[in-house]
């Protein structure tokens, strides 16, 4: 297992968001103050990892022709279990990341990971792929995060930092964020969900040219050898 | 039907086949199952602890004296009154009456209406000429950064925040709407409806009471 090349491939050329279009209904819903990207990154993230490494422990006794309901069956009833233990032992980071959780479920990138990756392959590298995949996933969503809240609330860091966040004593999600551009001025459009989908298609349309060209380039670089 | 494809479908109707494929799913089903159950059957006392104290704060946020109030155990239930409430659109699931200093001081209910992502369930306190004297939400699964804005109590177009202006509303004001009475917050109206849902219905429920 090469774990450059994954994390390559999560970051950049197979991004889940931006390559695979993965998890877009997540991305543009929740993407509009940076607490909301950096807490659904995060729990996406983990149970990203850990349901990678059970579907590749379990891939050798799943049958072919069900192996999408085996899947559906071990994700739903991991990420439930993670909700309740969460909800029972770790109040706080349920109040914080409770509301991500049950949204997880649904998310395709656990299941398109599961179908592509770690049922062919094993435990460790599925670990791997899990990580990297996950951290490919929060970027994008930072970036959206950052995009959509500058332009839409003129804020930066809302969740976090700013009055009421926890640099001020409030509670995790709590911040309003540092107010950057006065309040006239940023277009409310952007935090609505068509301003996700304007941003997400603006990032993706930017990926593809950037990938385009490097491979462009590559190609150029080939044929002079 | 190509002979190919016959003799696919056959292959895969093959007895055998179709058992193990059963049996590896039920197989599935009941570990996940018995794993569940086991995890509810841990988490569930302190899960259970934790919105106990979760109810009790909520009430202390809808009446009007939080200090001197004192809560009555949930009352029973009547039949005209889940019926009241599920006129409004909404579900009562429990009620509490307030005293203010052993004076009995209205009432407050829990309600549980439908938000966009799910169940909104709120806390509607009336005094005793049905008169509203606060709302809080309870528990939510509103999208975040949306609906949620509702859920926290931010500030509409007009500034008030969003569950204050429910404050001094009463059956006088006839069923509240959003967009009539009532100001939802823009890009969150099915979580505004919501909300406003619930607190039409706690007031048919007052309108029963005493």
């Amino acid at each position: 297992m090469d774990f450059k090349s994954q994390f390559k491939e999560g970051l950049i050329t197979n991004n889940p968001v931006l390559v695979q279009l993965l998890g877009l209904c997540s991305t543009m819903a929740i993407t509009t103050s940076f607490f909301n990207g950096l807490g659904m990154g995060i729990a996406v993230t983990i149970i990203l990892t850990l349901s990678n490494i059970i579907i590749a422990a379990i891939r050798n006794i799943v049958p072919d022709k069900i192996r999408i309901a085996m899947f559906i069956v071990v994700i739903a009833g991991f990420v439930t279990m993670v909700d309740l233990l969460l909800q029972a032992f770790v109040p706080a980071l349920s109040e914080s990341l409770g509301v991500f959780i049950p949204l997880i479920v649904v998310n395709c990138i656990i299941l398109g990971r599961a179908e592509s990756f770690s049922y062919k392959n094993g435990v460790a590298a599925s670990a791997v792929d899990g990580i990297c995949q996950g951290i490919g996933y929060t970027v994008v969503l930072l970036v959206m995060c950052v995009i959509r809240e500058f332009l839409g609330a003129g804020t930066f860091g809302g969740g976090i930092l700013g009055p009421g966040g926890i640099f001020d004593g409030g509670a995790l999600g709590a911040g309003k964020g540092i107010t950057i551009l006065p309040e006239q001025y940023p277009m409310k459009l952007l935090t609505l969900p068509v301003g996700g989908f304007i941003v997400l298609a603006v990032l993706i349309a930017a990926m593809q040219w950037a990938l385009e060209r490097s491979k462009a380039k590559a190609e150029k670089e080939a044929a002079e050898v | 039907m190509s002979a190919e494809v016959k003799e696919n479908a056959k292959v895969s109707m093959d007895p055998k086949y179709i058992a193990t494929l059963t049996v590896r799913l039920f197989g599935t089903c009941l570990v996940v199952a018995f794993l569940l159950g086991l995890v509810n059957m841990v988490t569930l006392p302190n899960i259970t602890a934790r919105k106990k104290a979760a109810t009790d704060a909520a009430l202390k946020q809808v009446v009007e004296n939080p200090d001197a109030s004192e809560f009555s155990d949930a009352l029973e239930l009547s039949d005209d009154m889940t019926a009241a409430a599920s006129g409004a659109g909404a579900t009562l699931s429990a009620l509490y009456a307030v005293t203010e200093d052993a004076a009995p001081a209205g009432y407050a209910f829990t309600v549980v209406s439908s938000g966009s992502q799910g169940n909104i369930e709120m806390m509607v306190g009336v005094d005793e000429a049905d008169v509203v004297t606060g709302v809080s939400i309870v528990s939510n699964s509103e999208t975040p950064g949306i609906g949620s804005k509702v859920m926290g109590n931010e500030p509409t177009a007009s500034g008030t925040p969003v569950l204050d202006q429910f404050i001094g509303k009463s059956p006088e004001d006839g069923a509240l709407t959003v967009g009539g009475n009532i100001d939802g917050i823009s890009g969150a109206t099915v979580s505004s409806r919501g909300v406003t849902t619930g607190v039409n219905a706690a007031l048919a429920v007052a309108a029963l009471m005493d």
